[in-house]
C-alpha cells in the first residue's frame, strides 16, 4: 500500500515538473500552425493589398477592397459564384434526401430484397463505368454543358448513404414499433422519428456534400465548356492558369484580384469551419472508426 | 439468398417474417416507394455508364461506331505513354499515402503529449483547415507563391536570403514536380489525417501511462512502447482503406501538372481526359478501353483490400 502511494506521488511530482519535451513539443506545434497559417494569411493580406509584393506581411501595405469589388461587380466573375452558390445548396439538399431516404430503407430488417438492394449499391464502390462513358451518358441526357451536372453528379453518394444508414441503426428500435402500432406509415415515421433524432447526421453528412459541390473542380473540367455554367472553382483556375483578368471600373493590380479569388472560393466554409468543425470531424468518424 | 433466409429464423419475435412474402412485400411497399428515387439516381449515375463500358470493344469516332474486338487493348499496351501514365499512378498514389500516413501518425503522437486542452484544440483547428480547400484553390496558391515573378514568394524570399541566384521553376522541373506535389499533400492532408489517430489514441487506457511511469518510464519511453505500439492496427487499417483508392488520382495531379513534366506527373486519369477531350478527333473507344482497364485493376485492389480488411479487423471496407 505504502509503496503504491509513494510511487504515485512520485508520478504526482513528475507530472508538476516542466520538462524540457513539453517545451520542444510546443516549439514544434507552434512552428507546424505556422506553416499552415503562413500561406492563408499571405493570402488574405494580399487580396486586401493593393501593390503586389512577394514578402510576408502581417497587415495589408495600402489597403484595397477593389479585388473584392471587382469580383462581385464583373459578371465573368459573380455569375461564375451564383452557380457555385445554387449548385452547393441543390446538390446538398438532394445529397441529403436520397440519403436518408435510402439509408432509412434499408434499415427496414423485414423489407424482402433488403440485402438485393444493399448490394446493388455497394457494387458501385467496386466497379464503375470511368470517366469516358460516364460522360457519354450524360451527354446523352443533354446534361453536358450545363451546371446541373455538378448537382446530379453529387447528389447520390453511396458511401454517404451507409454513413445515414450506420446513424439510423443507432436510433432505438421500440420508438419505430412504437409509431406503427400508433398507426404511423412508413413517411409519417421517417418524418416525426427519423429525422428530428438526426439533426446531427444531417449536418455532418449534409456539410460533407456541401464541401465536395463547392470545392469540386474536375466535373466542370470534364463537363462544362460554356462560360455561363462554370462555377466558381473553374473560373478561379482559369483566370490564373491564362492570365485573364476582366477590364473593370476599379483599378485592381491582377495579384491583388487573384489573391481576392481565392479567398472568395475558401471563404464559406472558412466562415463556417470554427463553429462547426465538431460536425465536419464528425463524419470521419461516424465512418472509419465506428467498430 | 441463404443470408435472406438467416434474417427470417433469427430475427425472432417480428410475427411479419412468418406472413407469406407477396403479404410482405404488399405491408412494405411504403418503402419500397420510398427508395424509388435512390434507384433512378444510382442507375442513372452508375449503373448506365457501366453499360457503356462495351464502347472499349469498338472503334468510337465522331459518329461511327465499329466493332474492332481487343484492338484497343493491344493499342494500349503497346504505347509508351500508357505504360508511363500507370507506373506514376502507382508510384505517386503509393509514396504519397505512405509520407501522409506517416506525417500523420507523428502529428497525432505529439499532439496527444499536448496537455494543455486548449492549446491542443487549437491546434487542432489549425491543422484541419487546409482539408477543406479544394485542389483548385491550393494549386491557385502554390501556383502563385511559387512562380517565378516578381511576386513569386518562395523564389524572392530564398533569393533575398541569398540561397539562390536565379528564379527556380519549381512547377515545371522534371526533378522537383513530385517532391514539390509531395509537399503540398503534406500541407493539404497531414492535419486532416490525425483525426482519425487521434481517435484511437483518445481510446487507450490510461493504466498503460501510469504502468510505465510506475516501471520509470520517460515521455519518449511511453510514445515508443505504449502509443505508437496503440496506433499499429489503425495504421494498417487507414493503410488498406486508401491503398483501394490508389488508381484514382486526378485532380490533385491534373490542377499541377503542365506538359512539360508529363514523364513525371502524367497518370491514368490525366492520360484518358488529354486523349479524349484535348485531342481534335477523340477514340471514344480507346479512351474507354483505358479506363476500363483501370476500374478492373481498381476493382480487384478493393476485393484484396477488402478481403485484408476482414482478416485484420473483421470488418470489411464495403
Amino acid at each position: 500500500m505504502a509503496q503504491v502511494k509513494a510511487g504515485s506521488m512520485r508520478v504526482q511530482a513528475k507530472k508538476n515538473k516542466v520538462h524540457v519535451f513539453d517545451i520542444v513539443n510546443y516549439i514544434v506545434f507552434v512552428i507546424i500552425a505556422l506553416i499552415v497559417l503562413i500561406p492563408i494569411w499571405k493570402v488574405l493580406v494580399d487580396s486586401f493589398n493593393s501593390v503586389g509584393v512577394y514578402r510576408f506581411m502581417l497587415w495589408p501595405e495600402d489597403f484595397t477592397f477593389n479585388g473584392y469589388l471587382t469580383i462581385f461587380t464583373t459578371v465573368r466573375l459573380y455569375r461564375p459564384f451564383l452557380n457555385s452558390v445554387i449548385t452547393t445548396v441543390l446538390g446538398t439538399l438532394l445529397g441529403l434526401i436520397l440519403s436518408t431516404l435510402g439509408g432509412y430503407v434499408l434499415t427496414q430488417k423485414d423489407m424482402p430484397g433488403r440485402n438485393a438492394l444493399s448490394f446493388f449499391l455497394l457494387f458501385t464502390m467496386i466497379f464503375s463505368g470511368g470517366m469516358i462513358p460516364e460522360y457519354l451518358v450524360m451527354k446523352q441526357l443533354h446534361l453536358v454543358d450545363t451546371m446541373w451536372i455538378l448537382v446530379i453528379k453529387h447528389g447520390m453518394n453511396v458511401y454517404n448513404l451507409v454513413l445515414m444508414k450506420n446513424f439510423f441503426e443507432g436510433i432505438p428500435e421500440s420508438l419505430f414499433e412504437a409509431a406503427k402500432i400508433d398507426g404511423c406509415s412508413p413517411m409519417g415515421i421517417f418524418f416525426k422519428i427519423v429525422l428530428p433524432l438526426s439533426k446531427a447526421a444531417l449536418a455532418s453528412i449534409g456539410l460533407m456534400y456541401a464541401v465536395t459541390v463547392w470545392n469540386d473542380y474536375s466535373t466542370v473540367q470534364i463537363y462544362i465548356t460554356n462560360p455561363d455554367q462554370v462555377n466558381f472553382q473553374y473560373k478561379l483556375r482559369v483566370m490564373i492558369m491564362d492570365g485573364d483578368t476582366p477590364t473593370t471600373a476599379y483599378k485592381v493590380s491582377q495579384n491583388t484580384l487573384y489573391y481576392a479569388a481565392i479567398v472568395v472560393a475558401i471563404l464559406p466554409f472558412m466562415a463556417a469551419y470554427p463553429f462547426l468543425q465538431k460536425y465536419f470531424v464528425q463524419g470521419v468518424n461516424v465512418g472509419a472508426v465506428k467498430e | 439468398m441463404s443470408k435472406k433466409q438467416n434474417v427470417t429464423t433469427t430475427s425472432t419475435g417480428a410475427p411479419i417474417n412468418q406472413k407469406p412474402l407477396g403479404t410482405r412485400i404488399w405491408n412494405n411497399r411504403g418503402y419500397y416507394l420510398m427508395f424509388l428515387p435512390v434507384l433512378v439516381f444510382v442507375i442513372i449515375i452508375y449503373y448506365w455508364p457501366m453499360l457503356g463500358v462495351r464502347y472499349a470493344f469498338y472503334q468510337y469516332k465522331l459518329k461511327n461506331i465499329t466493332w474492332v474486338g481487343l484492338k484497343n487493348f493491344e493499342t494500349m499496351f503497346g504505347k509508351k505513354e500508357f505504360w508511363s501514365a500507370f507506373t506514376n499512378t502507382l508510384q505517386i498514389s503509393i509514396t504519397k499515402l505512405l509520407i501522409t500516413t506517416f506525417t500523420s501518425v507523428l502529428v497525432s503522437v505529439f499532439l496527444n503529449e499536448m496537455h494543455n486542452l486548449f492549446a491542443k484544440k487549437s491546434l487542432q483547428t489549425i491543422i484541419y483547415l487546409p482539408h477543406f480547400m479544394s485542389w483548385a484553390v491550393v494549386a491557385a496558391i502554390f501556383q502563385l507563391f511559387l512562380s517565378t515573378s516578381s511576386t513569386g514568394f518562395v523564389n524572392e524570399t530564398l533569393k533575398s536570403m541569398g540561397l539562390i541566384a536565379k528564379s527556380i521553376d519549381f512547377l515545371h522541373s522534371k526533378q522537383l514536380w513530385r517532391p514539390i506535389f509531395y509537399i503540398i499533400n503534406i500541407w493539404k492532408e497531414t492535419g486532416w489525417g490525425t483525426v482519425i489517430f487521434l481517435a484511437t489514441l483518445s481510446g487507450i487506457n490510461p493504466e498503460l501511462y501510469e504502468a510505465a511511469d510506475i516501471d520509470g518510464a520517460s515521455r519518449l519511453q511511453k510514445i515508443w512502447y505504449v502509443t505508437v505500439p496503440a496506433l499499429m492496427n489503425t495504421v494498417i487499417i487507414v493503410l488498406i482503406l486508401n491503398l483501394a483508392k490508389v488508381l484514382n488520382l486526378f485532380e490533385s495531379v491534373f490542377v499541377l501538372y503542365n506538359n512539360r513534366v508529363f514523364d513525371v506527373s502524367d497518370v491514368i486519369s490525366t492520360y484518358v481526359y488529354r486523349q479524349t477531350f484535348l485531342t481534335a478527333i477523340p477514340d471514344y473507344g480507346y479512351t474507354t478501353a483505358v479506363g476500363l482497364f483501370k476500374s478492373i485493376v481498381g476493382c480487384v485492389l478493393v476485393l484484396v483490400c477488402n478481403w485484408a480488411s476482414k482478416k485484420i479487423r473483421g470488418r470489411g471496407i464495403i
